[in-house]
């Protein structure tokens, strides 16, 4: 109970003033197609320098949580999911909003958004006490499979072809060992100079996420933006609220999944949304409903991904894993202002880690408001034109990552990694596993030979990797992710992937 | 002839710019590169123990500090040994012993030669610990123990060719034992958490952080390699006094330099007012406050120590 | 049509495939050994994966990327070239401001729908062009006061 304690700081002015900039500004960025949240996070980092440590984070968190929930408002009313988060709201959420239910779908998205954001904020806030005190139980062994686990994972489950996915993630791997190495200081594939410090996180993580969305954007040539904003009756609120409360079976099955997905390092929000759309069709008695604008699918949908957001960073918060790519750059946040997450992070920073997550918790239900009342303005301020919106973002990946450190190089290894990435994404490969490996693999390598050199003085390194508990049932997740992957690609029946999803939004277009 | 006078004209306006320039600075506010990220224990101190000189009667300019962490702090010197300007706005901030170990382990390209130190404003002295449970209770059990088990007693360091590494290095030379030394790559705070987890059986680590780990009741500290004992730990004795011929050689030195080609009278100028900061009373009281121990040193005492630190450390990698 | 994607995923698989042999190359006979142990792990995985994929480019099996057509890429090149300009050569030449608000108003204008005869129209991007370099300076300048390089310009 230790967090009650420290809720007052959140309504300090400043911290409110934030979280309030944080949410609506969020909601803004969400809706707009082509920001997700990881890049809305990456190019915000550069505004919490001046900030104090929790401040920053506030904003961040605040940014993170209404950004996923803000691209529901696309997904309803454009059929453009605003992050890959929403493509499963797209499916029931537009029908909804083409019968001119748009408001009763909104509402209902933003309702079951708080109740899943919430709850998995609570779980955060009562799981990572404990869990950290756990964590002294992962050495370098365990974390090693941990990072591994993470990349696999998410290589294997979130692209169309495992192989290409964890191709993806070693590429990130590879590009995470340039530089000079962290133990013994030698020197590893530096053929520019841009390179001689290695790529740091933050502006790869811009370039990676903006800079394909900016070339997309230009693939789509002088064309204006003609997707129809479909107009909003009114619904009153109060049958909403009694309409997601009703639907408690959709609503419960898309929180637990979220929270659970949320858990496994890796695994994204837009496969949160998918895996609860699914359950809650294979256990929906309307099973036939769905996909024809039933609310359920609205429901588990956008209860799971935002349930998503409080669990994804407990990993982050104990082990200092960071289990997606926004945790990264949350980690990359919390590295400026020298904040070590792990487990000692609640006992040397208590003020930052629970003032951060109290934010989190009454951001759910700041966004919820505020998601009610502006989303069709929201809809409308994110009509911003194509050519103004791809300028508007590499101008802001440009600054943001010169100012991470003052560095040209950064700008130029931004700009060359975001370029590669785009061509890499039209052959079927994609950045998610990449951007984990780039972010995981020092973890791993470190922990790969801090491992070695314990193993080499003890015991032998088979046994120091392949024994214990611990051990077997992380290279068990390891391997079934893997095999579940390929066995769902060779009976051709894979779930709808985040790539197809956003191949058939945009055919559909 | 027009020309010639031009350029005599503008040569002598260049020299009396640049006279000037000496005697007006610093006119614009200097950078300190850190080569440790924001937060480590180097940041910390380089922060506090700069953040009086935008005072009348230090530099009359703010010091702002730049972070150029990586491999050790490879990252921050070798830009700051070929890239940084050496025109008085630029400073850095060494660690001794691990720019010189690093330089003389090779595969950088700064030396003692390509840095001009100014002052030395700390000495963090490293110390042994071992988790709080652990059955050593004097560095006399745990060298036993090294010898029973030759190369099989593991303990954590934050790294290679720091002073954690020297530390242990001399360690092995004075018990005449094989040990197994682990680096960390999250410097002091990782290698602290191998030990408490009982990932490895003790570690090398900073006094500070040593001292708020067992305030905690994590750790027991078992000996410090100085010369002296810390007036942090009081309690706890020198390898020296437990018969172990180590001196003060791992002793991580922290203060500020200049590259090399900086104007002289530039470096005497700071050399002259960067100690006085030091000496200021509220740096003192922060730094006290933050478990660090302060040492200042003048530009000459520096570069002294900076010398037999070279040659001290030569001889005892020579043997890596 | 069927051909063009084909021969590109031969081509886009064969260029990762290179880079993986080689990183393997490199891993495997540079020194010291110890700070290679990771990258030939991981290299040696990379470059399995990678002749993988591209074996099934060239027998004509990938499933997955559209590849790119050729009206893509015209439309890409303009707006890639612009940016890479900017990065590569006039923000770090021009200064920085001078070179991003140059840069934005060449994108807006070459991407815009609305027709390019027309003054009106070129009166918006100007406008719009002031209110980006407003936001940015007042951004990084004035709230972040982030350091740009400022060299001819600013």
């Amino acid at each position: 109970m230790e967090f009650l304690a420290y809720f007052g700081d959140v309504f300090a002015p400043v911290n409110f003033g934030l979280l309030l900039i944080g949410t609506i500004g969020g909601l803004i960025l969400g809706a707009t197609p082509g920001l997700s949240p990881t890049m809305a996070v990456a190019l915000l980092i550069p505004f919490t320098f001046r900030l104090e440590p929790a401040q920053g984070l506030i904003l961040l968190g605040a940014a993170y949580t209404s950004t996923v929930a803000g691209g529901a408002v696309s997904a309803i009313l454009l059929k453009i999911p605003g992050a890959p988060a929403n493509i499963a709201t797209t499916l029931d959420g537009h029908t909804m909003a083409q019968k001119g239910e748009g408001a009763r779908a909104l509402q209902l998205s933003f309702l079951a958004s708080a109740v899943g954001g919430v709850f998995g904020v609570l779980l955060l806030i009562f799981l990572t006490p404990v869990l950290a005190q756990w964590a002294l139980a992962f050495g370098p062994s365990h974390l090693f499979w941990l990072a591994i686990l993470g990349v696999t994972v998410i290589g294997s489950l979130d692209s169309s072809s495992v192989v290409k996915g964890l191709l993806s993630g070693c590429i990130g791997l590879w590009l995470a060992t340039i530089g000079f190495d962290d133990i013994m200081g030698a020197q590893r594939f530096i053929f520019h100079s841009s390179l001689s410090g290695g790529i740091n996180v933050i502006p790869a993580l811009i370039g990676l996420f903006a800079i394909p969305q900016v070339i997309s954007m230009f693939a789509k040539g002088r064309r204006r933006l003609d997707a129809e904003v479909l107009s909003v009756a009114r619904h009153p609120i109060g049958a909403a609220v009694r309409e997601v409360f009703g639907r408690l079976r959709a609503l419960s099955i898309g929180t637990i999944t979220g929270s659970i997905i949320g858990l496994i390092p890796g695994v994204g929000g837009q496969i949160a949304g998918l895996v609860a759309y699914d359950q809650a069709k294979k256990l929906s008695p309307e099973r036939a409903k769905f996909g024809t604008g039933h609310s359920e699918g609205v429901i588990a949908a956008e209860s799971a991904n935002n349930a998503m957001v409080g669990p994804s960073l407990v990993p982050l918060l104990t082990l200092s894993i960071p289990g997606s790519p926004t945790a990264a750059v949350l980690l990359g946040g919390l590295l400026i202002h020298g904040i070590f997450p792990g487990s000692d992070l609640f006992d040397n920073y208590p003020d930052v880690a629970w003032t951060f997550i109290n934010a989190m918790l009454v951001g759910q239900i700041l966004m919820c408001l505020f998601g009610l009342y502006v989303a069709g303005l929201a809809a409308k301020v994110a009509q911003v034109p194509n050519n103004v919106m791809a300028a508007v973002v590499l101008g802001l990946a440009v600054f943001g990552s010169y100012s991470v450190q003052n560095s040209m190089g950064d700008v130029n290894v931004m700009m060359a990694l975001g370029t590669g990435m785009y061509f890499l994404e039209r052959f079927g490969f994609s950045a998610a596993p990449l951007v984990l490996g780039l972010i995981l693999g020092p973890i791993a390598e470190a922990n790969f030979i801090q491992g070695s050199m314990i193993a080499n003085a003890t015991s032998s390194v088979g046994a120091y990797f392949f024994t214990g508990g611990l051990n077997l049932v992380l290279i068990g997740i390891v391997i079934a992710s893997i095999a579940y992957s390929v066995w769902m690609e060779l009976r051709s029946r894979r779930v709808v992937t985040k790539d197809d999803a956003v191949a058939k939004a945009e055919a559909a277009l | 002839m027009k020309q010639i006078l031009a350029a005599a004209a503008m040569a002598t306006f260049a020299l009396a710019g640049a006279g000037l320039a000496e005697e007006a600075y610093p006119e614009r506010p200097i950078m300190m590169m850190v080569s440790y990220g924001a937060g480590g224990a180097t940041d910390f101190q380089a922060r506090i123990v700069t953040m009086t000189a935008g005072n009348e009667d230090a530099l009359g300019m703010p010091i702002a500090i730049i972070n150029k962490p990586g491999a050790g702090g490879r990252v921050g010197w070798n830009w700051f040994a070929t890239q940084a300007e050496a025109d008085g706005y630029t400073l850095g901030a060494y660690n001794i012993p691990h720019f010189i170990a690093q330089s003389i382990e090779g595969g950088v390209q700064y030396g003692a030669a390509s840095f001009e130190p100014i002052a030395n404003w700390g000495a963090d002295p490293a110390v042994f610990v071992v988790a709080a449970d652990s059955p050593f209770n004097s560095m006399a059990d745990v060298v036993d123990h090294a010898k029973a088990n030759p190369g099989k007693l593991t303990f954590s360091g934050a790294g290679l060719f720091v002073g954690h590494h020297i530390a242990a290095l001399q360690l092995e030379k004075a018990a005449g034992v094989k040990l197994a030394y682990i680096p960390n790559n999250k410097g002091g705070a990782g290698a602290m958490k191998a030990v408490i987890a009982g990932e490895v059986l003790g570690g090398v680590n900073n006094l500070s952080d040593a001292f708020r780990a067992r305030e905690a009741g994590n750790v027991k500290i078992l000996g410090v390699f100085d010369l002296e004992r810390s007036d942090f730990l009081p309690d706890v004795p020198t390898l020296k006094e437990q018969g172990f011929e180590i001196d003060n050689a791992s002793v991580n030195f922290r203060g500020v330099m200049v590259p090399k080609g900086t104007p002289q009278p530039i470096i005497d100028k700071l050399a002259e007012v960067v100690p006085s900061m030091f000496e200021n009373a509220r740096v003192q009281g922060k730094m006290k406050a933050g478990g660090s121990p302060m040492h200042v040193m003048t530009r000459a005492e520096v570069l002294d120590m900076w010398a037999a630190r070279e040659k001290t450390l030569k001889d005892l990698l020579a043997g890596l | 049509m069927r051909t063009l994607p084909r021969t590109q995923h031969i081509l886009a698989s064969g260029l990762v495939a290179g880079v993986g042999l080689a990183v393997a190359y490199l891993s495997y006979t540079q020194e010291p050994r110890d700070a290679f142990l990771f990258p030939r792990l991981i290299s040696t995985v990379f470059v399995v994966l990678a002749l993988w994929t591209f074996g099934k480019a060239v027998l004509g099996r990938t499933k997955v990327g559209n590849g790119l057509t050729g009206a893509e890429l015209i439309r890409i090149l303009p707006g890639l070239i612009v940016a890479l300009v900017l990065v590569y050569g006039s923000a770090k030449a021009l200064g920085f401001y001078t070179a991003t608000t140059g840069a934005f108003f060449i994108l807006i204008s070459l991407y815009d729908p609305a027709p390019h005869g027309a003054l009106r129209s070129w009166v918006r991007r100007l406008i719009v062009t002031a209110g980006f370099w407003a936001v940015m300076y007042g951004l990084f300048a004035v709230l972040l006061n982030v350091f740009t390089p400022r060299e001819i310009f600013f």
